[in-house]
């Protein structure tokens, strides 16, 4: 039926064959003593997640409860502090402006790129010219540099830029786009959803097409309009693939950082802040690495509790 | 367009004089960091595949112990900010002398470009028939042999793919360059354009070109490799 349903026998499938073959004659290169060489090709994979994936993480977390300045860094005791970063970062106004934000900034990116997303989907199921070719330039904003977009985007939304030119010609007048938290932020939302769309689009209209023609030419015999074959075949089909695009972009968007940091760097008065540049900020502006790696650990509580919520979704729908 | 012309009060879609030599300009001043961002991609995109490829073969048709537990600190890595490996590696490389050095940012963006790329040829290989690899070792040859006949080739576009998107990732990566290249002769093509943006304004002639410079070759290689990707992505997104 749907990308997930499938995958999930293509993946029993491979397993059958697997087991299937260590009883057949083949599976005697792949005996316990034979399986040497299994080792040596994933011993590299093996060396690089524990020195650059797991250490780090661990040294970050470690970090987080001790105090890791400029100061205690060149002098090397990192004294341990206990929760007493967490303490400080939880008393920050601007960490509750960064977090708010970041819940804003995540809802409002996902909602329009997913919508987008599936409309261009939906579009690019009827048969058109030129489609394959707009399939690959649709790509291009999320492949693009973000240093690009990111400074595109901040020329665009300039005081005497093309988005006020266009606003003043409306006859809405200059905006203080990025010289003022509030529209800063609507302005970095506007651009995250040009750079997100492509990746929902992506996933939505592989799902789209994986659902049989004939569903669709049954239900037009039945009489059913168009909208109804969207909201009665491709909405409850494509359930599964949506969850899993929804909070694959969300923990993404959650992630993101470069954009934020190249159009406003947070500011003005801190007041654009995500928690990624917020930690970003107290890292290596403020050169605090022990609170910066304390913020790190909440983003990554964040991230765990999103996930979580995938779970239990994906265990009710 | 020329600087008074770019925010002047009337705002034209077209340039009205077309100033080449903002292009020049850019080019010149990007000129000696190009090298700087080519080598590290480069590097980075060849030990990604070194890693990636064997480790993939190995966790889809041989299934040692412990790949499960690899396969998830890889998906796991994929969803931690980029803020937990910034600062540690920040220290670590300090500590290890590695800080302004090439290898040294490639092993970092190594923690962006690993996961994905195994994350991705793992759904890519777990499509393709072990039959052929068990009539070549059948033939006499070995493990390492089988692999450097057989699977390689087999997986070749795969591996184009994900070697693409190992070369774009620290192409486009601000977060650790900024963070690990302070020294302003190796820093790489986006540090040099993250600080055209100076204390005195915006050097606008300079950045929108430059950005469009640096953004070339990854529009080249995507529409190049739009079908690898939408099949690649799709597959290992949804796996």
């Amino acid at each position: 039926m749907s990308g997930d349903v499938k995958t999930k026998e293509e993946v029993s499938g491979d397993e059958r064959v697997g087991t299937k073959k260590t009883s057949a004659p083949g599976g005697l290169f792949r005996g316990q003593k034979q399986n040497l060489p299994a080792y040596v090709f994933i011993l590299p994979a093996f060396l690089f997640c524990a020195l650059l994936l797991g250490y780090p993480v661990l040294y970050s977390l470690a970090l987080s409860f001790r105090d890791a300045t400029v100061e205690t860094f060149v002098s090397g005791d990192m004294p341990f502090i206990g929760l007493s970063q967490y303490q400080q970062v939880i008393a920050d106004p601007v960490f509750w402006k960064a977090m708010s934000n970041t819940v804003l900034f995540t809802f409002l990116s996902i909602l329009f790129q997913f919508t987008i997303g599936f409309l261009l989907a939906l579009y690019f199921q009827l048969n058109f010219q030129l489609r394959n070719l707009c399939l690959s330039l649709l790509l291009i904003p999320w492949v693009m540099p973000l240093l690009t977009s990111a400074n595109t985007f901040k020329g665009l939304f300039n005081e005497l830029g093309p988005v006020n030119q266009f606003c003043h010609a409306l006859g809405l007048g200059i905006k203080p786009w990025l010289a003022d938290p509030n529209y800063g932020l609507a302005a970095v939302i506007i651009a995250n959803i040009w750079i997100g769309f492509p990746f929902n689009f992506v996933l939505l209209y592989s799902g789209i097409r994986a659902i049989p023609q004939e569903i669709y030419e049954a239900a037009k015999l039945d009489g059913a309009s168009y909208w109804g074959r969207v909201f009665h075949i491709t909405v409850p089909i494509l359930k599964p693939v949506s969850i899993a695009v929804l909070m694959l972009g969300t923990i993404y968007t959650v992630k993101v950082f470069d954009l934020v940091w190249i159009m406003t760097g947070g500011g003005p008065g801190n007041g654009t802040h995500l928690l990624s540049t917020y930690a970003y900020q107290t890292g290596f502006s403020l050169l605090n690495f022990g609170q910066a790696a304390a913020i790190g650990t909440v983003i990554v509580l964040l991230i765990l509790a999103i996930n979580s919520i995938q779970f239990f979704l994906q265990r009710i729908l | 367009m020329l600087p008074r012309e770019l925010f002047s009060p009337t705002f034209h879609l077209w340039p009205r004089e077309f100033a080449f030599q903002n292009w020049t300009t850019a080019l010149a001043r990007l000129a000696p960091h190009l090298k700087n961002s080519l080598i590290i991609s480069t590097m980075t995109a060849a030990v990604t595949v070194a890693i990636a490829a064997p480790a993939a073969y190995s966790m889809v048709w041989l299934k040692p112990r412990g790949k499960g537990v690899l396969f998830s600190c890889m998906l796991t890595s994929q969803m931690l900010p980029a803020i937990v490996f910034v600062i540690p590696l920040f220290i670590l490389f300090s500590r290890l002398n590695v800080v302004n050095t090439l290898p040294g940012l490639v092993l970092a963006d190594l923690t962006f470009t690993v996961p994905f790329a195994l994350i991705m040829l793992r759904a890519y290989l777990a499509d393709f028939p072990y039959e052929l690899v068990e009539a070549s070792l059948v033939d006499g040859a070995n493990q390492f042999q089988a692999f450097l006949v057989v699977v390689l080739p087999i997986m070749l576009p795969g591996i184009v793919t994900i070697a693409i998107f190992s070369f774009l990732i620290p192409w486009g990566d601000l977060i650790f360059a900024l963070s690990l290249m302070t020294d302003t002769a190796l820093q790489p093509l986006t540090v040099v354009l993250y600080k055209a943006v100076g204390q005195y304004g915006i050097d606008w002639t300079f950045l929108l070109p430059g950005s469009i410079l640096t953004a070339i070759p990854a529009v080249l290689f995507a529409i190049g490799a739009s079908r690898f990707i939408l099949a690649g992505l799709t597959r290992g997104a949804l796996r």
